[in-house]
């Protein structure tokens, strides 16, 4: 009888440490959602949406640009010197049409309706008679930063 | 707009009323020797000399004339030439500061022009380059009118084609880019529609369509016409003004080569721009209508080709495979739009989805003028560019939109551990409920 | 009063020399979680042990359940609350974006704003259906009027707080949501400009937001816990009527099991409703932009469906007949004083089906008015 008392007791009570503990998780479970949950979300491209990273200078070649996606104000970023770096909106003027960069001729031109504007965003040719929004640029240890 | 053919009579009877009723009051004299009874028309078939030396001051007004003649100078001193001090006498003679009839309609009076003479008239000033620079005004008008359709058909004597006062005003000439000006940009349609839309004037010279009402129905129309593009067409920018002549059948392409350069460098290069001039195709307006420009809609596109292919022709595999290409790309980017919509809607940060679909659809755009090549393997690339990133976009959105599924199971997973520990809270209490007895 | 030590030196002991713990504890029974009183002059674990020996109260019983449901639901309410609070900005600039910050970029963020979502809305239903139960059961007789009085105003008190709530996000059914039912409450003579008065004008712009922002998380929860207390408190004093047969007592140990059951499931339903029917999220609000089915909230609806039809009549009657409606019911235990299924009781009865039937229709003609329009 005992010893039958003693198997159940222990069983009994390995049963009851182990609920004990499932049961104990509840809490550790509530602690990590409340804490993800307040973990304060990295604020990268939240910003004021208003400053984009456009990449390292030293992977930019003078006379080149990139082309940064931004929502729906992509910015062209140009290197016209060792030093400096501008910063065009990509958006056509015309009929905001998303520009593309030739690299021979330097110039950037819309594929909806032919238009060129230089490198500093002057409009060249074709409809677009308003120059391309020009956007502040630092560089900041390599990182180039529009400020939009 | 009154009608211009209202006008010469009117002005004729002002003028024939204006001269015979102080004729009558104050018993004038005939005039003297050179003139003959007023009202009469005088044939000039010599441009007079301009009355203003350059450098001279100009007229204050119109003088005497417009004691008379009132309702032209009113008209007249709303124009251009007003404020340029371009007196009544530069173009009609006569004495502007003679009080009389016979002394104003005296000396070198012309009355109205005849109207065949009326370019030669204007030239006499207008296609004088040292007169006109002083204006940075142009001086080839009236060679290119002489060279234009409407010029050529004047000098073989037809006056019922549109001369300078038909389109610019007889007095109240207004300067281009005066929004009240008959030639200001918006206006031209209703300009020269007033002729080439008036169904008589079609039905004279055997023309079906009006090209007014075409123009205002197709893109280029209700671009310009609603102020949206003022950088879109008009009249004048495909046909000239002065020297406005339709373009023949191989000069099409030229014309609208003027602003859709892309697409004429790759019609030329196609097989298509000498079979049409061969042909007598008038190149692009074929399948774009001349002044009911359209574009072909993507559905029709293969279609449209069967206006000259049949359905067997090679040509028609190549349209065929042209319209399959950019139906698939625009299909893909339509699959990826809609979940960008279903991402946006939960809601997922979409935005960089949303610029690189702008992407895809640029280069769908650029496919256009380089289908005009007919080359597939030119227009592929472009397409599957396209493609390629709406499909990307797609699969990646995918991901993350399955990522939704998996908190469905993780409910399961809940619940598991939810009646679990509903089990262990039971048999807690069913043992507390044992030992104390309900 | 000089507590008693427990024997061994322990913590509890330690603290129960500085503070009543056992007072303090007892705030559980006074909102109705544990029912049993907690005597607080004894150590906490005396109390308890006295408490377990107490036959159950009478109102502990199922399926009176309701009313810790609803405690239950604003514990849910207020925790989600304060976890959204930390981010939420209270500006009509930034409402919307933070809002938008919690459901997409917060870890867990879209769970705990759905969870905050169904609790509330499952608290009114709630509150609702006691206030129908206690009608049917002739619960608001002679020495029940204050529990019926604060059953009704938790349910208003509660009302309100929905529908401040429902402005918050600066969405576009929100914010015309709100904009409708200010309509209705606008119309009405007495509560019309008080509301309007507390919340600083009749347009909605960033100032009046900060208002109902504030009634939202502050004032009204707190009048809504006071509500609660004071019914709980009435119910310990007053007991449980006897309409249902009354079973054998459970011991304290099981009535808190069962309470913890109820709990469970409490939160997986909220669970489930939070990912299976997660309301959406829409546009912005645009204040120039009117939504073609922008409707006042749906216990406002009755209201507004009363008011648009009785037309005929000058405003000021108009916005009477509801507020005449509102007090008749919460003074229902002043006009029937009668005890007992007697005739008067079997009037009020019939009475509270039409008036319930006449709300029903009202509601669903309120729904479709707008439709029509």
């Amino acid at each position: 009888m005992k010893d039958e008392e003693g198997t159940d007791l222990e069983r009994r009570s390995a049963l009851i440490w182990l609920s004990r503990g499932f049961l104990a998780l509840w809490v550790p479970a509530a602690a990590g959602v409340s804490a993800s949950f307040l973990k304060a979300p990295s604020t990268e491209h939240r910003p004021g949406e208003r400053t984009i990273h456009a990449g390292t200078l030293s992977s930019l070649p003078v006379g080149e640009a990139r082309f940064v996606h931004h929502g729906n104000d992509p910015v062209f970023v140009i290197r016209a010197s060792d030093t400096q770096v501008v910063a065009l909106s990509a958006i056509c003027t015309h009929m905001r049409c998303v520009l593309r960069w030739e690299k021979e001729s330097g110039t950037i031109h819309c594929p909806c309706h032919d238009g060129t504007f230089d490198r500093n965003g002057n409009p060249l040719s074709g409809p677009p008679k308003r120059a391309l929004p020009q956007f502040g640029v630092e560089v900041r240890a390599d990182d180039i930063v529009v400020h939009t | 707009m009154s009608g211009l053919r209202q006008w010469p009579p009117t002005i004729a009877l002002a003028l024939a009323l204006a001269i015979a009723a102080p004729r009558a009051a104050f018993a004038q004299e005939p005039p003297a020797a050179g003139g003959d009874a007023a009202g009469t028309r005088r044939e000039e078939s010599v441009p007079p000399a301009r009355s203003i030396p350059p450098g001279a001051k100009p007229a204050k007004h119109s003088k005497m004339c417009g004691v008379c003649h009132s309702d032209i100078r009113v008209k007249y001193e709303k124009g251009v030439h007003k404020s340029e001090g371009v007196p009544c006498t530069s173009c009609h003679g006569g004495d502007a500061n003679s009080i009389t009839v016979a002394g104003a309609h005296g000396a070198g009076f012309r009355g109205k022009p005849a109207r065949k003479s009326i370019p030669a008239l204007c030239a006499s000033c207008h296609a004088d380059v040292a007169k006109m620079r002083f204006y940075n005004l142009p001086s080839d008008q009236y060679a290119l009118y002489q060279l234009s359709y409407h010029g050529m058909r004047l000098a073989k004597g037809d006056e019922s084609v549109a001369v300078c006062i038909d389109c610019h005003g007889v007095h109240e000439i207004r300067k281009p880019d005066d929004p009240q000006s008959r030639v200001f940009g918006r206006n031209i349609p209703g300009t020269c529609g007033h002729c080439h839309g008036d169904p008589d004037f079609r039905r004279r010279h055997g023309l079906k369509d009006d090209p007014v009402k075409d123009y205002e129905a197709g893109v280029h129309g209700k671009a310009y016409l609603s102020g949206q593009d003022p950088s879109a067409p008009e009249c004048t920018r495909c046909h000239g003004s002065h020297g406005a002549t339709p373009p023949g059948v191989g000069d099409v392409e030229k014309v609208c080569g003027q602003c859709h350069l892309k697409t004429r460098n790759y019609f030329l290069a196609s097989p298509h721009k000498d079979a049409m001039d061969q042909a007598g195709q008038p190149e692009c307006a074929a399948c774009h209508n001349s002044h009911k420009t359209v574009a072909v809609p993507p559905e029709k596109f293969a279609e449209s080709c069967l206006e000259c292919h049949d359905k067997g022709d090679k040509e028609y595999k190549v349209a065929l495979a042209l319209s399959r290409m950019k139906d698939d790309a625009s299909a893909q980017i339509d699959k990826a739009d809609k979940l960008v919509a279903e991402a946006a809607a939960i809601p997922l940060y979409v935005e960089d989805y949303r610029s690189r679909l702008q992407d895809a659809r640029t280069a769908l755009l650029e496919a256009a003028p380089v289908t005009h090549s007919l080359d597939t393997l030119l227009v592929e690339p472009h397409t599957r560019r396209a493609r390629s990133i709406a499909a990307r976009v797609s699969e990646e959105l995918h991901e993350k939109l399955a990522s939704r599924w998996w908190n469905k199971v993780g409910l399961g997973l809940f619940w598991f551990y939810l009646l679990l520990t509903a089990v262990i809270v039971t048999r807690a209490r069913r043992r507390a409920a044992g030992e104390r007895g309900r | 009063m000089e507590p008693k030590q427990d024997d061994k030196k322990s913590f509890l002991g330690w603290v129960e020399a500085r503070v009543n713990l056992t007072e303090i504890v007892s705030f559980l029974s006074v909102f109705g979680l544990l029912p049993a009183e907690l005597d607080s002059k004894k150590p906490l674990r005396e109390a308890i042990r006295g408490a377990m020996t107490q036959s159950l109260p009478s109102y502990a019983r199922w399926p009176r359940v309701l009313g810790i449901l609803s405690f239950l639901l604003f514990g849910f309410l207020a925790v989600t609350g304060m976890m959204l609070a930390f981010y939420y900005q209270p500006t009509s600039e930034q409402a919307y974006a933070s809002v938008t910050l919690i459901a997409r970029d917060v870890a867990f963020g879209t769970l705990i704003h759905q969870i905050h979502y169904w609790s509330a809305a499952l608290l009114l239903i709630f509150l609702g259906a006691r206030v129908v139960r206690f009608f049917f059961q002739g619960l608001y007789a002679r020495g029940r009027e204050i529990v019926w009085i604060a059953a009704v105003l938790s349910f208003v008190a509660a009302a309100i707080t929905d529908l401040t709530g429902r402005l918050l996000p600066w969405d576009a059914p929100g914010y015309w949501t709100t904009v409708r039912a200010r309509e209705v409450t606008d119309a009405l003579p007495i509560l019309g400009p008080i509301t309007s008065f507390l919340v600083g004008g009749s347009t909605l712009d960033s100032m009046v937001l900060t208002r109902y922002y504030l009634l939202h998380v502050a004032i009204f929860p707190m009048i809504l816990l006071v509500l609660f207390y004071l019914h709980f408190s009435s119910v310990r004093r007053v007991g449980m009527s006897h309409v249902v047969a009354v079973k054998a007592n459970r011991s304290l140990r099981v009535a808190m099991y069962d309470m913890l059951l109820l709990v469970i499931f409490m939160v997986g339903g909220l669970m489930t409703l939070a990912v299976l029917f997660p309301q959406p999220f829409d546009v912005p609000a645009d204040p120039f932009k009117t939504p073609p089915d922008a409707r006042p909230p749906w216990y406002l609806l009755a209201p507004y469906a009363l008011m648009e039809g009785l037309s005929f009549l000058p405003k000021f009657i108009r916005g009477l007949i509801p507020e005449a409606i509102l007090a008749a019911v919460i003074a229902l235990p002043f006009l029937d004083r009668e005890s007992g299924s007697g005739g008067t009781r079997r009037l009020f009865r019939y009475a509270g089906i039409a008036l319930l039937a006449i709300w029903g229709l009202l509601t669903w003609a309120g729904w479709f008015m707008e439709v029509r329009r």
